[in-house]
């Protein structure tokens, strides 16, 4: 299965773990990824927050770039960016104007050839022919999980993971429409497929405190910890995030999260693919455990899961 | 088209009215009637100010006697208005109603323009049409049938015993069926009852044991309606005796069977808070007093396998071998008093009822409270059985949410939870009672004092804000809310949590309601024929609504609603026989070939095909007179009385003409 991949500048730059885990996951899964030709960055937010017409073009670009390469779905690993392009997406079809102004704006690529006068890129409006998928949506309805059953090389049973969905892939709730966002089963199914048990705790949809973490690090603290503290309290041996921004306030921020609250004794994050990539096989030198702040590689031993402790 | 029918010329009237204002101020009403002075077939016409006064129509009636007329057109407002008053008018002249004909010359034209020229002359076109109508109306007479005097009530909740027993009292026989073991309904679950305090049980049970002594109510408990076929006055029903396996006129409750039961399963009467065995009585007071056994959850209705209960009944009252079987019935009326269901904790995920156990709706608290419930009235909380030191109550559970839950509000709880915080208040003083709500709803008699003494005597804490999110840790339920007055969150540690869920639909009824076809609004309940002026009738002629199966409300108003279906059916009852509008759409057996198309129109069931002799056959009671069939057949043998094809093309020539 050949499927368009949307990394994000982050997965290039800041927390290439994300990124190799998924390309190593998906590669024993028979799924090729392809990056559209020449994505930028999804703007990051910033086309959701304001009401300018210019920041939604970057995400509607690259949906139009994986149009014209005849791909109909785009797949992406890290929340924010789902978030920004499944919305600017939706913001498109939802909203005529939008839909007019953006597509004025991106006419702007067109780029005609000099000898034969016929248009060699952006040829035609965008009008939502792209379906945004999370890779846990993909494994769920395109996979499947019988096949990543069928394709586990490792035995991770009794090793609890804490599902984190963090704050964007489930809401809000009619324009995500991925999973019920009050008690949700995505990422708890994933889990079991796997072969890990997934650990029920109230506070996988809450905040980890996001961008608070540049303005008000002490309120990220805060709500990276409660987040920590109760994936703990009900018997997690790790938190399996999907977001590089979850992971950076849950991970290199937990010195001051234990300077903060000195109960609190530690627990290891990992990515949701660095667990599938494990669980099928990889080699534990390519999952990028070398950028965890907080040592995570207790959790991918070459013994029986069930004895690790962490 | 066929050559139209030599027809003697008709005499007919034009009446044209000003209304005051409303018409002759856009409308040349005089230049209306003088216009279709010379018409063919009109031979008198007038204007006057209100035709619908008494003069007016006394103006009428002395010109149908004066001038012989045989055919009378009245322009002037909707014929949803008073199309009857000129009908009866023309009765009195002795002219047959069906000659009336309205023109509507006010909501389709005085009010919806403003042009006068224009405006008068779309008037006349419209009389013109009517005349052209009316030039083709025949006589017709109302059709007549019998009506059977026996009423069926679907449901013996308060609604349905209340019901039954108003209509029994007024001399006519009753049908009462249950689905349950028990009459009852919710109401005998509860503990006290707002805003009085009295026991639920103590005011119910003499009801439910008068309906079940009362020569003239035919009780059926555990008995559910298979189906309903017929018409107003004259219905059929097949009633489905479910088997109970327990003989209940043999049965003596000595108790014994219950006591050897193997099998253990959650007690529904007490919402699955404590357990019943597979042969049970379901609670003491049950009506009628007999076992029942349950055959999903018994090891087999085998003596082979178990047959314990068998074998201790001294009576021989308990019989596997009993079978389900139909009856049929035959009733004049029907009163639905199918009651209602609580919204699902599994609907509500951020509340966690379904992961805590502490967690509890409503219902299951009145358990908690009652005296005969799982605790014997002592306030316990079901996952440890230790008393709360700390209850938080949640108003608005799945009401008054239209983005993600319910858009209406469920009337009740506002009322009841204020009565659990008391009761809890009560029973442990020491207790901390706080509940959140969006408003406090107190309308009814002697309710907000009743709140009021909740807050001011009973210190229960009410904080305005909603409810975000509930979970566990350790031995304490967090609950996060907000509080709205002061704009801060807030963060509680409670020991139990009751949720005033929201009163929905039931769904055990909801196929029964499908297979009847009775007129339900966008939330499932039963929709009543008008708002304001037909509150307790369905729109399914011969159907009346009863309590919550109609809408969310209290007992009090549940009672008020099963008197006055009662007296409905009591109306019904009181006529010698019914009459039904003669419009309807009869079939020319030369003409209709049977292909059936109009079977599919038909919102009625009004039309079968006689397969003997392959055409349709009309049910003329069940007809409407809509008229989807006239416009679907294809061969024109479906023709609607004094609304004929012949007559809608007259009517068209006469409008379209110049």
């Amino acid at each position: 299965m050949k499927v368009h991949y949307y990394p994000g500048c982050t997965l290039k730059q800041k927390t290439t773990a994300l990124d190799i885990s998924t390309r190593e996951a998906l590669k024993r899964l028979d799924v090729e990824l392809v990056e559209p030709e020449g994505w930028t960055c999804c703007g990051a937010e910033y086309p959701l927050t304001e009401e300018k017409i210019a920041g939604l073009a970057a995400p509607i670009r690259t949906l139009r770039q994986v149009r014209d390469e005849g791909g109909d779905i785009l797949v992406t690993t890290c929340s924010f960016c789902f978030a920004v392009l499944k919305r600017a997406d939706r913001a498109l079809q939802d909203d005529p104007l939008k839909h007019k102004r953006v597509n004025a704006y991106l006419r702007d690529d067109i780029q005609i050839d000099p000898l034969t006068k016929a248009r060699t890129t952006g040829f035609e409006d965008y009008n939502g022919e792209v379906k945004v998928l999370h890779l846990l949506e993909f494994l769920r309805d395109r996979v499947g999980y019988p096949r990543i059953r069928e394709r586990i090389k490792r035995d991770l049973e009794g090793l609890a993971i804490a599902p984190y969905y963090g704050c964007r892939v489930l809401r809000p709730r009619e324009e995500m429409a991925v999973d019920d966002p009050e008690s949700p089963r995505l990422f708890e199914e994933f889990l079991e497929a796997v072969g890990c048990g997934a650990v029920d705790y109230p506070f996988k949809q809450e905040c980890c405190g996001s961008y608070l973490s540049v303005s008000l690090p002490a309120a990220a603290t805060e709500a990276s910890y409660r987040v920590l503290r109760s994936a703990r309290m009900n018997g997690a041996k790790a938190v399996a995030v999907t977001c590089p921004l979850c992971f950076y306030n849950m991970d290199h921020r937990q010195d001051a999260i234990k300077e903060a609250y000195l109960d609190f004794p530690g627990l290891p994050v990992v990515y949701f693919t660095q667990l599938l990539a494990w669980a099928l096989g990889v080699d534990r030198s390519v999952l990028g455990l070398g950028e965890h702040r907080v040592p995570a590689d207790g959790l991918f031993l070459e013994i029986p899961a069930t004895e690790v402790r962490t | 088209m066929t050559t139209k029918p030599k027809l003697k010329e008709k005499r007919i009237g034009l009446f044209v009215c000003h209304c005051g204002v409303n018409i002759a101020g856009v409308v040349d009403v005089g230049k209306v009637a003088e216009q279709l002075k010379d018409t063919p077939g009109v031979s008198f016409s007038t204007d006057y100010v209100y035709m619908c006064s008494d003069p007016g129509q006394q103006m009428i009636i002395d010109t149908i006697k004066e001038k012989h007329l045989d055919g009378i057109i009245v322009a002037a407002c909707s014929p949803t208005l008073h199309e009857k008053t000129f009908q009866e008018a023309a009765r009195l002249a002795g002219l047959n109603p069906y000659q009336i004909e309205i023109a509507n010359i006010r909501e389709q034209d005085s009010w919806v323009h403003t042009d006068k020229e224009k405006a008068t002359k779309k008037a006349v076109k419209i009389v013109k049409s009517h005349v052209a109508k009316a030039r083709q109306n025949e006589n017709l007479d109302p059709i007549k049938v019998d009506v059977n005097r026996r009423a069926l009530i679907i449901g013996g909740g308060v609604s349905g015993l209340q019901a039954a027993m108003d209509i029994a009292d007024h001399g006519y026989e009753v049908i009462l069926v249950e689905k349950n073991p028990s009459i009852g309904g919710k109401m005998i679950q509860l503990s006290e009852t707002f805003p009085t305090l009295d026991c639920s049980q103590c005011i119910l049970t003499p009801k439910m044991v008068e309906v079940s002594r009362h020569p003239r109510i035919k009780l059926l408990t555990y008995h559910e309606v298979d189906s309903i076929s017929g018409f107003v006055g004259n219905f059929k029903v097949r009633i489905k005796k479910r088997p109970r396996y327990v003989d209940e006129t043999l049965c003596n409750l000595c108790g014994e069977c219950e006591k050897v039961c193997p099998q253990v399963v959650p007690d529904e009467f007490n919402m699955g808070l404590s357990f019943r065995k597979a042969i049970y009585l379901p609670f003491p007071q049950a009506i009628p007093g007999t076992y029942t056994l349950d055959a999903e959850n018994c090891l087999g209705l085998n003596p082979v396998r178990c047959g314990k209960c068998k074998d201790v009944c001294d009576k021989k009252a308990i019989d596997y071998d009993m079978k389900e079987t139909i009856t049929e019935e035959e009733v004049g009326a029907v009163v639905v008093a199918t009651g209602y269901d609580l919204y699902t904790m599994q609907a509500l995920g951020e509340y966690g009822g379904e992961k805590y156990d502490d967690v509890v709706n409503g219902l299951e608290f009145e358990r908690i409270l009652s005296a005969s419930g799982p605790t014997g009235g002592e306030i316990r909380r079901p996952s440890d059985g230790k008393v709360p030191r700390s209850i938080v109550f949640v108003q608005c559970s799945g009401s008054r949410d239209s983005e993600k839950h319910l858009p209406y509000c469920s009337k009740i709880c506002c009322m009841y939870t204020a009565k659990h915080a008391m009761m809890y208040r009560h029973r442990v003083p020491d207790g901390q009672a706080t509940v959140f709500y969006i408003d406090v709803r107190t309308g009814g008699k002697s309710f907000d004092e009743f709140y009021m003494r909740t807050v001011e005597e009973d210190k229960v804490l009410y904080i305005r804000g909603k409810v975000s999110k509930i979970f566990k840790e350790g031995d304490k339920l967090i609950v996060w809310g907000v509080d709205t007055l002061t704009g801060k969150k807030v963060e509680i540690e409670a020991d139990m949590v009751v949720l005033a869920m929201a009163m929905v639909k039931a769904d055990g009824v909801q196929d029964l309601l499908k297979k009847l076809k009775i007129a339900t609004d966008i939330h499932g309940f039963l929709a009543e024929a008008h708002p304001k002026l037909r509150p307790v009738e369905s729109l399914n002629a011969g159907f009346y609504l009863a309590g919550c199966a109609h809408g969310p409300k209290d007992i009090p108003e549940t009672v008020a609603q099963a008197s006055a279906a009662a007296a409905k059916v009591g109306d019904l009852f009181a006529q010698k026989e019914l009459v039904h509008e003669p419009t309807v759409v009869p079939v020319n057996d030369e003409l209709c070939s049977g292909c059936g198309i109009c079977l599919t129109m038909c919102p009625y069931t009004a039309r079968t095909l006689d397969p003997a002799r392959g055409v349709v056959v009309v049910n003329e009671i069940l007809c409407e007179g809509c008229g989807a069939c006239a416009a679907a057949c294809p061969s024109g043998a479906a023709q609607q009385r004094n609304q004929t094809d012949d007559q809608i093309f007259s009517m068209l020539r006469a409008m379209l003409r110049d």
